[in-house]
């Protein structure tokens, strides 16, 4: 598992890449918590996940739930295939903001 | 024999160190046996005062914890600084202050207190090897002469047998805390299990199994019989592991028991049970739950799906699955208010197999993910059981001897028994 951040016009854009599962959750939570708390609007770029399973799904479902309340903004940007079918099969892609690009999330 | 032979003298102090080691191991109350441990050091090195410091974990300070002789210092704090006893525990070295006068390190401050007067001192570190518990310090040689070498060693090896005694005590008191929590988890697992609906006859359209990974379990399913004569079933998974989502399911079960009956289909009861786990759940927390009321006359289920695995109606050797739903509940509380939809499937002589991710998702020994392929080639294998030993075989396959299961895994099956 891998994660960077960076920033772009004040929105910051979590990259995560690898394999999103029991072992690296908690350090994934950890990073997107702080920034929820922070109330930072966040995008996740999910084109490098190769697999998440349902403790990185929780991960993400509470920064959710965080962002909702804060009214900040969690968008889920160009998500692998294998991290989409896991989202489509929990009907969490009627959930989640999703786009293609971080651009077009940007100018969303 | 004589007090001084030396032979003598060390049958006594080993005696003593038995006698102290059995102590400790004998009583539940680590501090009474630091009383009476100092007690008999202090009577053996034949000391006027004696106390007992031990390192507080927290703060770092020496704090005594017993004391032996006309003064009572129990309680007394050293923060990390100079003094007799730092000096011993520092060094880990015992200290012989044959007068105090001459020692610049000697504390009189607490002469003054106390009314007692220090003539001669001997400190021992409590250490094994490299861990040091606290120290024992010993005031006035009686009669006229002070502390000596002889003294010092004997004081370091007592002191170094009551260190090992307590870092024993202290182990077997920390195990007997995990054997502790090792038995409410035990029974935590059991009150789980008596959750679930007990086994039926073969020929009863309906039947689970559940296996936790660990003690307890974050899924479950269940089964209620409905007055119409149809069967209301669910099958769950929670979010997360350990205590957490056994105590999210034991929740979300009794919503599903005590609604079933109410509640005018799965969809209502999917929507009702996601009000009430959205106004009380914790972050981050969701379940995944299918929901159906089998009508057994005509073999026909109405289903909802919230966020879980698709379930598989099998006939014959065809396989299909039932898609559609609902996100997870528990997530978002506008989610579900418009309601959630249902599915109809006809059985029509078939069976519609139910599970959780720990079963799709089970890893055989090179790793290698089940998947939905190798469920249904599972299914195939084991068509001609009976239901009750077709979950049974199922589950054996996936669980093998030595390979531990990653999640808790349960299973569900309706059959159409006309």
């Amino acid at each position: 598992m891998n994660l960077k951040t960076h920033e772009n016009n004040g929105t910051v854009v979590v990259s995560l890449a690898g394999e999103i599962d029991l072992e690296h959750s908690p350090s994934v939570r950890k990073q997107l918590m702080e920034l929820m708390f922070d109330r930072r609007d966040v995008l996740v770029d999910m084109a490098q996940v190769a697999y998440i399973d349902s403790s990185g799904i929780a991960s993400l479902v509470e920064a959710y739930q965080m962002a909702r309340k804060n009214a900040t903004r969690f968008v889920l940007v160009a998500v692998s295939q294998p991290a989409l079918r896991v989202l489509q099969l929990a009907r969490l892609d009627k959930v989640f903001a999703l786009a293609d690009t971080v651009e077009a999330a940007l100018a969303g | 024999m004589q007090r001084s032979d030396p032979a003598q003298i060390l049958a006594d102090d080993l005696d003593l160190i038995a006698e102290m080691t059995a102590d400790f191991a004998r009583s539940r109350d680590i501090e009474e046996s630091l009383r009476v441990g100092l007690q008999h050091i202090a009577t053996r090195m034949e000391a006027e005062a004696a106390s007992l410091f031990l390192m507080d974990g927290g703060s770092g300070d020496l704090v005594c914890h017993a004391c032996w002789g006309p003064t009572d210092v129990t309680g007394l704090r050293l923060p990390h600084g100079h003094g007799i006893v730092w000096r011993a525990v520092n060094s880990n070295r015992p200290q012989l202050v044959k007068d105090t006068t001459t020692d610049p390190d000697f504390a009189q401050r607490i002469d003054d207190a106390t009314g007692f007067t220090t003539r001669s001192i001997l400190c021992a570190p409590m250490s094994v090897r490299d861990e040091c518990v606290g120290a024992i310090e010993l005031f006035n040689k009686k009669g006229a002469g002070s502390f000596d070498d002889d003294d010092r060693r004997i004081l370091q090896a007592l002191a170094a047998s009551a260190a090992l005694a307590l870092i024993n005590a202290r182990q077997a008191s920390a195990m007997a805390e995990q054997e502790g929590f090792r038995r409410e988890l035990a029974l935590a697992a059991d009150i789980q299990r008596a959750m679930l609906p007990p086994p039926r006859d073969a020929d009863f359209p309906i039947h689970g199994v559940n296996l936790p990974a660990r003690g307890v379990s974050g899924d479950f399913f269940d089964l209620v019989e409905l007055p119409d004569g149809k069967l209301a079933f669910a099958i769950a998974d929670v979010s997360g592991k350990g205590m957490n989502a056994a105590l999210l399911m034991a929740k979300t079960a009794s919503l599903f028991r005590c609604l079933a009956k109410r509640l005018d289909g799965p969809g209502a009861l999917l929507a009702a049970i996601d009000s009430e786990l959205a106004e009380t759940n914790s972050a981050g927390m969701f379940v995944t739950m299918v929901a159906g009321v089998l009508d057994p006359a005509l073999g026909r289920v109405v289903l909802a799906n919230a966020g879980h695995e698709p379930p598989l109606l099998c006939c014959g050797a065809r396989f299909e699955r039932v898609d559609g739903g609902m996100p997870p509940l528990g997530i978002d509380p506008t989610l579900f208010m418009a309601g959630c939809p249902e599915s109809v499937v006809e059985l029509a002589g078939g069976a519609l197999y139910l599970f959780t991710d720990g079963l799709t998702e089970a890893k055989d020994e090179d790793g290698r993910m089940l998947g939905i392929e190798g469920v249904q080639s599972l299914l195939a294998q084991y068509r001609t059981l009976p239901a009750p030993d077709r979950l049974e075989a199922m589950v054996a396959d996936v669980a093998k001897d030595g390979l531990a299961l990653r999640d808790d895994l349960t299973m569900l099956v309706v059959e159409d028994r006309r």
